[in-house]
């Protein structure tokens, strides 16, 4: 017998390798316990889903007045980190010395670093734009270049049959759905948390966020590479 | 972390903290009041975070702090100028005062039922997909406390919506 408590933990994939196990094992032979693993994830879902919307632009002004006294003219904060990391390369005007003690540092930024702006706001809604938006056109989840700028994770069909793939780079990671020839990204989650830390990504608890934010979103199963390539090659229509 | 770095890990964070907001409030002009009040205290407060430890954690924390507060005061108002018969009770409207409400959402509607201790574990487990262990750290409860709260939170809040 599975007891709610260790079916909830599975469900909200906090358990041992071994309870996992072990769950799995009683639910390939129990219908009444997958359709209780079933109401739970149908609730995660159901809420979700409600509080989206909450989290979705536009941010009333007055709050982001409150954090926005010096750049007036940012319009998220991908913009804000993209205006930062183009005054980085200014160090050109101080000659060929101050260049080569900062390349050391830099070339590990800018290697990591995607090209050119990879959010913008339009109307209230997030758009991928440069590299981002050309990986989640082309990129196959079961090809990706080892020194990828954007990872793919997984691609799926949304309730409303809108295509949707997500997606982490060194800064952000997120969900990009195709609506009207464009990336839109209903979900975002900034890697502000690493930064802190030294720079680098803290995994867990923003993937997780992306990850169950997919699972709500999805119709069906995630693409398998075949699935996924078709979807590509049709141009995600 | 520099000042123009914690402003701007801040506008990354609202969109997040909106939505914190709305399920605690279960009221979206609440929702906006509850967070321009949490960056505010965050602000004046920022001598106590500490860089390196988590700022969405951090911002959690006050949120849910000056919520509770809030419920208490609206509380201790509604006893004082409501009769108790007409169900208008603590923090959360009342039940009755749910029941009557048509228009509110079955989702908001069965959050609002739950017990203050148990909604706010389903918001950041939940909704803002919190691992247990950070959940807890917010909350300041052991482990088995959040684990109890939510088994019995998601149970009730399963028994309301699919019955609905």
């Amino acid at each position: 017998m599975i007891e709610d408590e260790l079916l909830i933990a599975y469900a909200d994939g906090e358990c041992s390798v071994s309870d996992q196990l072990k769950v799995e094992q009683a639910l390939r032979d129990d219908p009444e316990l997958r359709a209780r693993l079933e109401q739970h994830r149908r609730l995660a879902a159901r809420l979700n889903a409600f509080y989206a919307p909450a989290a979705e632009p536009p941010v009333p002004d007055r709050l982001t007045a409150l954090l926005r006294k010096q750049e007036a003219d940012v319009i998220d904060f991908a913009a804000a980190r993209e205006k930062r990391t183009t005054r980085l390369p200014g160090w050109g005007q101080w000659g060929a010395i101050a260049a080569s003690l900062a390349v050391g540092v830099l070339a590990g930024q800018l290697a990591l670093a995607p090209r050119g702006a990879v959010v913008e706001s339009h109307e209230g809604r997030l758009i991928a734009r440069g590299d981002l938006a050309k990986a989640l056109d082309t990129q196959l989840a079961s090809a990706q270049p080892g020194d990828a700028h954007v990872r793919i994770g997984v691609s799926f069909q949304d309730q409303a049959g809108a295509y949707c793939r997500s997606f982490d780079t060194v800064n952000l990671a997120g969900i990009g759905c195709r609506k009207g020839g464009e990336w839109q990204l209903p979900v975002t989650h900034s890697a502000s948390d690493a930064a802190a830390n030294g720079g680098y990504r803290q995994a867990a608890s923003g993937d997780a966020l992306v990850m169950q934010a997919a699972t709500a979103m999805m119709k069906g199963a995630p693409f398998d590479p075949e699935t996924e390539r078709q979807a590509r090659d049709k141009g995600w229509r | 972390m520099a000042t123009e770095r914690f402003e701007e890990e801040m506008l990354a964070l609202l969109p997040r903290l909106r939505r914190f907001a709305r399920s605690l409030t279960r009221d979206q002009a609440d929702a906006d009041d509850l967070s321009q009040l949490s960056v505010e205290r965050a602000l004046k407060a920022r001598e106590q975070w500490q860089p390196g430890t988590r700022l969405d954690a951090w911002m959690y924390r006050i949120m849910r702090n000056i919520w509770i507060d809030e419920a208490r005061a609206r509380a201790r108002r509604a006893q004082t100028f409501a009769p108790e018969e007409e169900g208008l009770s603590v923090g959360d409207d009342g039940h009755e005062a749910i029941e009557r409400n048509v228009e509110m959402n079955d989702v908001d509607r069965a959050m609002a039922k739950l017990p203050d201790e148990q909604r706010e574990v389903i918001a950041l487990v939940l909704v803002e997909g919190l691992a247990y262990k950070e959940a807890a750290e917010i909350l300041e409860i052991p482990m088995g406390t959040l684990t109890s709260r939510l088994v019995r939170g998601r149970q009730a809040l399963v028994q309301m919506l699919e019955a609905a």
